[in-house]
């Protein structure tokens, strides 16, 4: 009894240790309703949060599994509070209840007066409810479903939603499985996601979150409206779509600059329903253009602003948010949560990699030293500036060349930040460079012929930070990014994670990641903090001295 | 048959006054002379009101019929009266004559003289329909006496008898009641179950209905009351709707005893070391004390993120570390009132965990303090921990009482969790209905208190807080040791810079781990975070690279991550790179020779040279002492002022100031002068009011406000002075000569000849105007 894997502590984080023996299936256990934070090496940390206790509510967990699992994988004894924290919270989901009403519309009610009053007298949910129909039920305007479930969350009274979804036009989709197969997770995540009715997939990079797109289609049968980041991603979205699928090429439409299809599956870019005119969103129309049954949201960690505020208003309909990395510098990934819905599916990276599905991955911090006379530009630089002079040092276009040198032959990507450093290393490796002024033609028929192998070495700025398929790239090699941005580290390594041929001795070939920093300059804190994610899904960086490469 | 309880006591064997005296403990001491003295100490109403506190619900009510049934009852009486299995009233009877509330035969039980009235208002009984009726009149008596279906007498008591009679008698107030229309009903209702008086607001319909059957009866024009006889009857015969004899039971559920003891065991270990590292860190950086005692909540909650708890579970640490001797009040250098490890402490500090739990479990066992208040507010003020006002009589009693209670529970219950508390409130109740409010919050905060202390866990008591319970420090100290975790040896460093230690930590391996790095989290588990400022922490308290290297090593049981490696090499690099130091002086020079003959030079030995670089010396000695060693030393030193620049040297000339009075007056002229003054004011004041009484008044006519000011503006122009008459704030008419300056605003402005200074008179008093 007394070797659990599980360390309870009583600020409400669970260790557990990833060696041993019951470690498996204690993540299984708890995974229900325990948020995973880190998954470093040997102990990964997961997190009991109010959100997650009442996720779990709402998928059947009652307190007394939660605590029954706690105490029996746990290895010292649990702290009391913390159990009688983790019964009073989950006490609190249902108590309110959100029904649909012939007459009414929308009604929110209770079988408690006083968690009805608290409720309906805060100042949060004012203007969102109508008339008091009776002591304990009130209406709800129709159109604040999202932001009267959001409020009363943050008010700590979850309300079960009855109202239901909408099911939208129906429409025949089905996977085509010839000549491959859906994973066991990517059909857990969208079984999962369908079960719970709306919510966010987090999957590693190059794990197949557009095929649990899919999945999730061919699960509703509805109409689609996709949206994604770009125009290329757009296309990727669309060739996927043809091959998994029974969908043909008139049944898909594409929304973006370009093109302006609507169909019964429908891809639009985050960018032209954002886009404003006069003051007004002229494509906003698209969202209601069909009876959508199911909107999926690509790479949902980029959500913009305006798409949060629609979002809200979609709550009649069944959402599917897919990301690798639900990390926000502006720290909203509460908000997507809340407005898509609660996270249904996370797998670590190393869970992943160590089933095969994504490749293993080496990642490397190569340390520059600043020449003299940069060393002293810098110190005497404005601080905004800083970032600029050390990223950009000479010493790094150096190391680049050494390292693709050194990998020559091998699919290699230069990424970075800023446009004069990337001309002068296409200038100086002698190869062609993609950033955004270059036309999404332009880019597509490069990153075609990367992917055939016609030329293994690109030098790409930001465009290619997420959502562009090259499964073949082995090697990155990062010179400069957006300061400190921990999801862009992520989705840099992620264009190297598709699965690789398996070697002669029956393992993949592990990617090279290679981050150049200057040493002793804010670059080298930036990266820090870049790496956190990383290292917290278990990648470990190795450092290197750039005199040793 | 006893005439007095003084001759029932006399009566009684031994035992049985021994029986009285554990029941009432406050008798005995100083010992009684006698039977009588016995007898009239038990009589007293400050006694009666001490044991009647520590009644049952039972016990209570059982009292109560014999009140009801008085002056003398019968056993019988009693027990038709009691809501309960006559054989349990008949015993409880017995236990009242045991503490001497009741006395007599069964045939003829009496209660002490004072005990209908303590009983009072906290009672359901109410006055009986007698002494309700002695302030009505022979009409309304009649009348009643005519509406409970008799005819009347006549005579006013024999009249009385037959209404309290017949009301009685369940049947007849059935009848009357099923003649009320519902909003009486409610309101006869509602009086009955809360045993108060009722208010008659305007006369209306439904308590005339009630008043007119003698189901109510006025006590004054504006209140009334539910006779006795009329709410037994409500009550089916009863004191009370409700049975009496069958406590609340407690709302349990099953769990596994050794689990509880796992839990206790682990709480017991956290609360340890939680007193150890709060009490550690306040020796060396203790809180100031409060001037009126106490500790500051800004204290309170450093503490709490010291430890990781909340608020209240910092302060209860607080309050028993406190209540064990373990901390005081002593002096330091910096405060004069600091809260300061005793050296008990330090005792304490060397026993083994179950041992020291002991200590602070006792402690909290037999604190009188009530903690729970802490963070909240008393009498509108803030109530800070180790606050001086916080002891509570019964405080002691009440948490054992509680805790004993669900020690009571048999082996695999517990409380269940969240209607296991409030059916130990309402079982507490039960016990002590007569209680103060506050007992249900100290039983509350008991239970609470008890979990983190680790006295319960999940709701049952544990067997070494049984054994506490019980007062058996061995017993608890062999039961709590096997419970206790394992201290570890070995943490796991990770690649994100974490180090988690998956367990308690050895003393040494946690002091050593908490100066390399932050904790993070603790509980059963410690994550440390690695940070650049944790490492150069270690380095400021003198640690070398090799030694942190070699300590992570050692305490790492996993390979030491590369990240970290160079995290504390990188650290290491940039350690003191720049040096700070004190020097009094420096000396530089661009020719390194003559600083190298300087440094070398015996004689030089008293300025304590200090090279630094080639080219700067630095010394401690004062300047003036350096630099006219220096210049016999031949050197010709130039001195720099603190901006670079070369500060020249001139000899500084001194001067005095000058005294402020110049030329010397002798005190003599001094008092002529400050005479001279004086007089002159008394003079002026004096030909002023002379001045104003040449102006007869009585020639004035009566001025209206227009000439009044046209006056005071021809004067104002034309800088004469004037005469005037002003009602001063006390309403006294005087007489004023002035020169006016301006009229605004309603005032005058003008000198007053009188004080010699300017002043503002209101418009709207002043009475008259004359030119002088």
């Amino acid at each position: 009894m007394n070797d659990g894997p599980l360390i309870v502590q009583s600020d409400k984080t669970l260790l557990l240790e990833v060696d041993h023996e019951l470690a498996s299936e204690c993540r299984k256990a708890i995974a229900p309703f325990a948020e995973l934070e880190r998954s470093p090496e040997h102990i990964h940390t997961y997190r009991l949060t109010p959100l997650g206790l009442w996720n779990a509510r709402a998928a059947g967990h009652d307190a007394e599994q939660v605590v029954d699992t706690l105490l029996l994988y746990s290895r010292y004894a649990v702290p009391h509070s913390l159990l009688v924290d983790v019964a009073e919270t989950m006490a609190r989901y249902g108590r309110l209840r959100l029904d649909k009403d012939p007459v009414h519309g929308l009604v929110l009610s209770s079988t408690e007066r006083g968690v009805f009053e608290e409720v309906v007298r805060s100042k949060r949910v004012a203007g969102m409810l109508g008339e008091r129909i009776d002591d304990t039920s009130v209406a709800v305007h129709g159109s604040e479903r999202g932001n009267l479930k959001q409020a009363l969350l943050k008010l700590g009274w979850p309300a079960e939603d009855f109202a239901g979804y909408v099911d939208g036009e129906a429409h025949a989709i089905a996977l085509d499985e010839t000549g491959w197969n859906l994973r066991a997770y990517q059909k857990e995540a969208a079984e999962s996601f369908w079960h719970g009715g709306s919510g966010v997939v987090v999957l590693p990079c190059g794990a197949g979150k557009t095929i649990v797109g899919a999945a999730a289609m061919s699960l509703a049968q509805a109409t689609t409206l996709i949206l994604v980041t770009n125009t290329v991603s757009a296309r990727q979205w669309k060739a996927e779509l043809l091959k998994r699928t029974t969908l043909t090429e008139d049944e898909i439409g594409e929304y973006s600059g370009a093109k302006k299809e609507v169909r019964a599956v429908t891809i639009a870019t985050y960018q032209v329903l954002t886009l404003r005119r006069k003051g007004a969103y002229p494509h906003l129309d698209l969202l209601d253009a069909k009876d959508w049954g199911l909107i999926v949201y690509d790479e949902v960690h980029l959500l913009p602003a305006p798409i949060f505020r629609m979002t809200a208003n979609l709550q009649a309909r069944r959402r599917i948010g897919l990301t690798a990395t639900l990390v926000r510098e502006d720290g909203r990934e509460g908000d997507v949560f809340s407005l898509i819905g609660p996270k249904r599916y996370d797998a670590p990276w190393k869970d992943i990699e160590s089933q095969g599905w994504i490749a293993p991955a080496d990642c490397v911090e190569v340390r520059v030293t600043l020449p003299e006379g940069e060393r002293l530009a810098y110190a005497t630089a404005d601080p905004d500036e800083r970032y600029r002079l050390a990223a950009c040092t000479f010493a790094k276009t150096t190391i680049a060349e050494k390292l693709v040198e050194q990998h020559r032959g091998e699919p290699t990507l230069v990424i970075g930040q800023y446009l004069d450093q990337l001309d002068e290393l296409g200038e100086h490796l002698g190869a062609p460079v993609i950033k955004g002024s270059t036309t999404v033609k332009e880019r597509e028929e490069l990153f075609e012929a990367f992917r055939t192998g016609d030329i293994d070495l690109l030098v790409v700025s930001k465009v290619a930070n997420f959502s562009v398929d090259l499964p073949s790239a082995a090697v990155a090699i990062q010179v400069s990014g957006s300061f400190g941005s921990r999801q862009e580290e992520a989705q840099r390594l992620g264009r190297l994670l598709r699965p690789k041929e398996i070697g002669a001795d029956g393992t993949q070939k592990p990617a090279r990641f290679y981050a150049i920093v200057s040493r002793d300059t804010v670059d080298a804190d930036f990266a820090q903090n870049r790496q956190r994610f990383l290292a917290e899904q278990g990648y470990a960086y190795r450092i290197v001295d750039a005199a040793d490469i | 048959m006893p005439r007095s309880l003084a001759d029932q006591l006399r009566s009684w064997p031994e035992a049985r006054v021994a029986r009285l005296l554990e029941g009432r403990p406050d008798l005995a001491s100083p010992a009684p002379q006698d039977s009588a003295q016995l007898a009239s100490r038990a009589g007293t109403r400050a006694s009666i009101g001490r044991v009647l506190d520590r009644l049952t619900v039972l016990e209570l009510s059982t009292l109560e019929a014999v009140v009801a049934s008085g002056p003398t009852s019968s056993l019988e009486q009693v027990q038709a009266l009691v809501y309960a299995d006559p054989a349990v009233v008949a015993s409880t009877v017995e236990r009242l004559q045991d503490v001497a509330l009741v006395w007599g035969t069964p045939d003829e039980l009496r209660v002490l003289g004072p005990v209908p009235d303590l009983l009072g208002s906290q009672s359901l009984l109410g006055l009986g329909v007698e002494a309700l009726l002695s302030s009505y009149g022979p009409a309304r008596i009649a009348s009643l006496v005519t509406a409970v279906g008799v005819q009347p007498t006549g005579d006013r008591a024999s009249d009385m008898r037959t209404i309290a009679v017949r009301l009685s008698v369940p049947a007849v107030v059935e009848r009357l009641v099923g003649s009320l229309d519902p909003k009486a009903r409610a309101i006869l209702d509602h009086l009955e179950r809360t045993g108060a008086d009722g208010t008659i607001g305007a006369a209306g319909e439904p308590t005339d209905q009630l008043l007119g059957s003698g189901l109510l009866i006025a006590k004054t024009t504006d209140r009334v009351a539910v006779p006795r006889e009329v709410a037994v009857s409500l009550r089916g015969g009863h004191l009370t709707r409700e049975p009496v004899d069958v406590p609340p039971a407690l709302a349990t559920s099953g769990r596994d005893p050794r689990l509880v003891d796992r839990t206790a065991g682990h709480a017991a270990f956290e609360f340890v070391r939680h007193t150890e590292l709060l009490l550690e860190t306040w020796g060396t950086n203790p809180p100031p004390g409060l001037r009126q005692g106490g500790l500051a909540v800004r204290e309170l909650r450093t503490a709490a993120q010291l430890l990781h708890v909340e608020d209240r579970a910092a302060a209860l640490i607080i309050e028993i570390a406190a209540a064990a001797g373990l901390l005081g009040m002593g002096a330091t250098d910096v405060f004069d009132q600091a809260w300061l490890p005793t050296d008990a402490f330090d005792l304490w500090n060397t026993a083994s965990t179950s041992q020291r739990w002991v200590t602070l479990a006792t402690a909290w066992r037999d604190n009188p303090r009530l903690t729970g208040l802490i963070g909240g507010r008393l009498n509108g003020k803030p109530v800070n921990a180790l606050a001086p006002e916080l002891e509570r009589p019964g405080l002691r009693e009440a948490r054992r009482t509680a805790l004993q209670l669900v020690a009571d529970l048999p082996p695999g219950e517990v409380l269940a969790a969240t209607t296991g508390l409030p059916s130990l409130l309402a079982l507490n109740s039960w016990h002590r209905p007569r209680q103060p409010k506050n007992r249900s919050d100290a039983v509350m905060w008991a239970v609470e208190e008890a979990a983190a202390i680790g006295v319960t866990a999940l709701g049952g008591v544990s067997t070494h807080g049984r054994a506490l319970l019980g007062d058996d420090p061995e017993a608890v100290v062999a039961v709590l040791e096997p419970l206790l975790p394992t201290a570890v040896e070995q943490v796991m460093v990770q690649a994100d810079l974490t180090a988690v230690a998956p367990g308690p930590l050895s003393q040494e391996l946690g002091r050593d781990l908490a100066v390399v790095a932050d904790v993070e989290s603790r509980g059963g588990a410690t994550t440390y975070r690695f940070t650049e400022q944790s490492v150069r922490r270690a380095f400021d308290s003198g640690w070398s690279t090799a030694e942190i290297h070699g300590f992570l090593a050692s305490a790492s049981s996993t390979p030491i991550p590369q990240a970290l490696e160079y995290l504390v090499n990188d650290v290491a690099r940039r350690f003191g790179n720049v040096r700070v130091g004190m020097a009094e002086c420096f000396l530089r020079s661009d020719d390194e020779a003559v600083l190298t003959t300087l440094v070398h030079d015996q004689r030089a030995a008293s300025l304590r040279l200090r090279r630094i670089a080639p080219t700067v010396v630095v010394s401690d000695v004062p300047l003036d002492v350096l630099l006219p060693r220096l210049r016999e030393l031949g050197v010709s030193p130039v001195v720099e002022a603190a901006d670079g620049t070369v500060r020249v040297v001139r000899r500084d000339e001194y001067r005095a100031r000058t005294p402020r009075s110049a030329g010397v007056v002798s005190n003599e002229a001094r008092d002529a002068a400050r005479t001279t003054a004086r007089v002159t004011a008394t003079v002026r004041a004096i030909r002023s009011g002379d001045r104003a009484a040449e102006v007869d008044t009585s020639r004035l006519a009566p001025v209206s406000p227009a000439s009044l000011l046209g006056s005071l503006r021809e004067a104002t122009e034309s800088g004469r002075t004037v005469w005037i008459g002003y009602v001063d704030n006390h309403g006294a008419t005087t007489e004023r000569v002035v020169d006016p300056l301006r009229v605004d605003a309603g005032r005058l402005w003008a000198l007053d000849h009188r004080t010699d200074e300017q002043r503002s008179f209101a418009l709207h008093r002043i009475t008259g105007v004359r030119l002088l």
